[in-house]
């Protein structure tokens, strides 16, 4: 316990001084999305991991928060900022939309049905030029040039979250939750109201990515229907950070988001340019490989799994 | 037990950040410009035209002597068609490869939003192909474009419409992108502009692979002409369709893009024949070393090329030319020198000029060609024609029904 304490102390202390050690903007800029990632993972990993409900469709939540940032710049002439204190909120009131019809439903349903609601938003967003700009997108000019208030806004963020959702895990809530994710009936029969705590896993979750989305348009300065409701790089993404990293573990997302976003740039840019070209075109290949070897070998995540990890890698005899 | 894990991986991390850094410090025999291109994905065949063209003038350029006795070196980097993707690939090539100024720029989406990064780094970019009228048309004054904007596009097919064709209704197909949509948009006004009656204009979702829904529409709506405003495997599907569905139109009319490609020919086969689309060069223009480029590309990657290619290779001059006339190789300086470029090049005259709300904006006539026994000919305007406009069509003999 004392160990996991002095860990998690270095951890912050690295992190608070990362980028002031390695000025590089281009380095600065991974670790940035890597802690937006962070956000949405665990906000994922709230719901999905969790209290057991799989969703197809964080793209909704992050989508909406972005546009409101971006909505407070086009329409209501403010700073995209006021959206970080917005974003979370409207991703919130469309949860309870997507809550309200979809937790109807149980399991598969209900990832098909979160999956489904992503798309009919995109397309709405995409269609209703009049709000959205449609196609065009939106574009801001940044408000910093240097990358370190991004840096520290991001981790301040990821860290909220991450705290946020262990102590609610500590909570009653959590316990509610994990008992919604074994066994939904008897739950219920508990007198546990699993609509209503399904719902609060829910507009955590879609408060956080919100956040995360305002945060996104904030720093990347344009969005378009496509960057941000995309069902491939963000609904997709978000799930394949918590199984990476490790379901239902309150690190295994942040670990996660480090790794996808790390194998993505690695292999975007050709090992930095180390290898040659054609490596950088394999990169969606490798990302499949990847999830194979993760769901095959390490169901748990890179977390979760950390002992037979050591077990094969470092050799070490299992006795813990 | 997860001590380990965090220290072991941090370190790691930190590590692989210090060692690239400082491996590839600047060789300063060279200048550097970053070209960002969509290498991978759904454009991928537009952005290896592209990349195939710059190399080969950066070679040509070298062997002519390179720039003020250094070599030009182009940074090609793959945007992978997302514009997130295009803004971080244009911060690494600012903050880490250090290039003195950017080209490239393939979708609209992502040269916008690679325009928008330039523009508040003061980075010079010169913009080959993306084309949305708002990439020049927001006042940036660090942003040039070579290529004419989107709504220039069909300026030569307007007049072919009008001389030959003649229409009274016209059905509208594009691509839900920026390029796509805003196409639409321009054409749809000009045709309201020559009293043609809009039947339809529907957008459909990038990567569609069925068309059928809405162009058994469009067989009921019964349009002379379908213009369509696609990409690459789009483009050829919506025509494969058409011939399945014996929709039989006066005339098919693309919008550029995916319709000029070889490779729109090659998977569309019988099905691309007689199309027409508006194009932006051809290899039997009178410019200088129009023929040579194409020659060249042709022999050397043993395929055609077509206006994309054309646009790479001459930006290349372009970049080349700027940079020996700037003072020196910082922004401001080849700000000015491209603000001063007058020059010839295999695209046809390059000179940017501000008109309308158009800022550092190159101006060039448009085209139109037609395949022809699965050859791209140019067909109007009639005086420069290498074969006459093949009007009217018997469609289903052409796909031998």
């Amino acid at each position: 316990m004392k160990a996991k304490k002095i860990t998690l102390i270095i951890l912050g202390i690295v992190s608070l001084i990362f980028p002031l050690v390695i000025r590089s903007d281009y380095y600065q800029h991974l670790v940035i999305i890597a802690l937006m990632w962070v956000v949405i993972g665990s906000s994922w990993n709230l719901l999905a991991g969790y209290t057991g409900q799989v969703s197809f469709g964080h793209a909704i939540f992050f989508g909406t928060g972005a546009y409101t940032a971006g909505i407070f710049v086009t329409k209501l002439g403010m700073s995209a900022w006021w959206g970080m204190m917005f974003g979370g909120i409207v991703a919130m009131v469309f949860a309870l939309f997507v809550g309200w019809i979809c937790f109807r439903l149980r399991g598969p349903y209900f990832a098909l049905a979160t999956l489904a609601g992503g798309e009919i938003i995109r397309l709405i967003v995409t269609n209703w030029e009049s709000l959205t700009e449609g196609m065009m997108g939106i574009l801001i000019i940044q408000s910093f040039r240097s990358k370190l208030p991004y840096y520290y806004i991001a981790l301040t963020l990821a860290f909220l979250c991450v705290f946020v959702i262990y102590l609610v895990m500590k909570s009653k809530w959590g316990y509610y939750f994990v008992s919604i994710r074994e066994d939904q009936d008897a739950a219920e029969s508990m007198g546990i109201n699993t609509t209503l705590y399904k719902n609060v896993s829910l507009l955590i979750s879609a408060f956080f990515t919100g956040m995360a989305g305002a945060f996104y348009m904030n720093y990347m300065a344009f969005i378009d229907p496509q960057v941000v409701y995309s069902l491939h790089y963000i609904s997709i993404m978000a799930i394949l950070v918590g199984i990476v990293g490790g379901v239902a573990t309150t690190l295994g997302p942040a670990v996660g988001a480090f790794i996808m976003v790390g194998v993505q740039e690695t292999f975007r840019s050709a090992f930095f340019g180390l290898a040659p070209k054609w490596i950088s075109q394999a990169h969606a290949l490798v990302f499949g490989l990847l999830v194979i070897f993760v769901i095959m070998f390490l169901a748990n995540g890179v977390l979760g799994d950390w002992g037979k990890i050591k077990r094969y890698v470092f050799r070490i005899k299992a006795s813990n | 037990m997860k001590k380990t894990t965090m220290i072991v991986g941090f370190f790691l991390i930190v590590v692989l950040c210090f060692i690239p850094g400082h491996f590839f410090a600047a060789v300063p025999e060279t200048v550097k410009v970053g070209i960002v291109l969509p290498l991978t994905g759904d454009q991928a065949k537009f952005g290896e035209i592209e990349k195939l063209s710059f190399e080969m003038a950066m070679e040509e350029i070298n062997a002519a002597g390179g720039i003020k006795g250094k070599k030009l070196e182009l940074i090609i980097e793959d945007d992978t068609g997302r514009p997130e993707v295009g803004r971080s690939v244009v911060e690494k090539l600012i903050t880490k490869d250090k290039v003195v100024m950017v080209g490239g720029g393939y979708s609209s989406s992502v040269t916008y939003a690679v325009a928008g990064v330039c523009q508040q780094n003061r980075m010079p970019f010169l913009v080959n192909t993306g084309s949305a009228d708002n990439i020049t048309t927001s006042g940036w004054d660090y942003i040039f474009r070579l290529n004419p904007p989107v709504s220039e596009y069909a300026g030569a097919i307007e007049s072919l419409l009008k001389a030959v064709i003649k229409p009274k209704t016209v059905a509208i197909l594009h691509e839900n992108s920026l390029f796509g949509t805003k196409g639409a948009q321009e054409f749809e006004e000009t045709c309201k502009g020559l009293g043609y009656k809009v039947l339809l204009k529907e957008g459909y979702e990038h990567g569609g692979v069925d068309f059928k829904p809405v162009l058994i529409k469009v067989k009921y709506l019964k349009p002379d002409v379908i213009y369509m405003v696609s990409y690459i495997m789009d483009a050829s599907l919506l025509m494969k369709q058409s011939k399945e569905l014996k929709l039989t139109p006066k005339m098919f009319v693309g919008g550029g893009a995916g319709f000029t490609l070889p490779e729109f020919q090659q998977n569309a086969g019988v099905s691309s024949e007689k199309v027409i689309s508006a194009t932006l060069w051809h290899e039997v223009l009178p410019y200088p070393g129009a023929k040579d480029y194409y020659n060249k590309f042709a022999a050397r990657h043993k395929k055609p090329t077509e206006y994309h290619g054309a646009e790479a290779y001459a930006a290349a001059y372009v970049v080349a030319d700027v940079l020996k006339r700037a003072k020196s190789f910082n922004n401001t300086d080849i700000k000015q020198a491209l603000s001063m470029t007058n020059m010839m090049t295999a695209f046809g005259p390059v000179k940017f000029t501000s008109y309308g709300k158009h800022k550092n904006q190159n101006r060039l006539p448009t085209y139109v060609v037609q395949w022809i026994n699965g050859k791209s000919e140019l067909v109007w305007p009639a005086k420069l024609a290498t074969k006459k406009l093949v009007y009217p069509v018997d469609w289903l003999k052409v796909w031998r029904y």
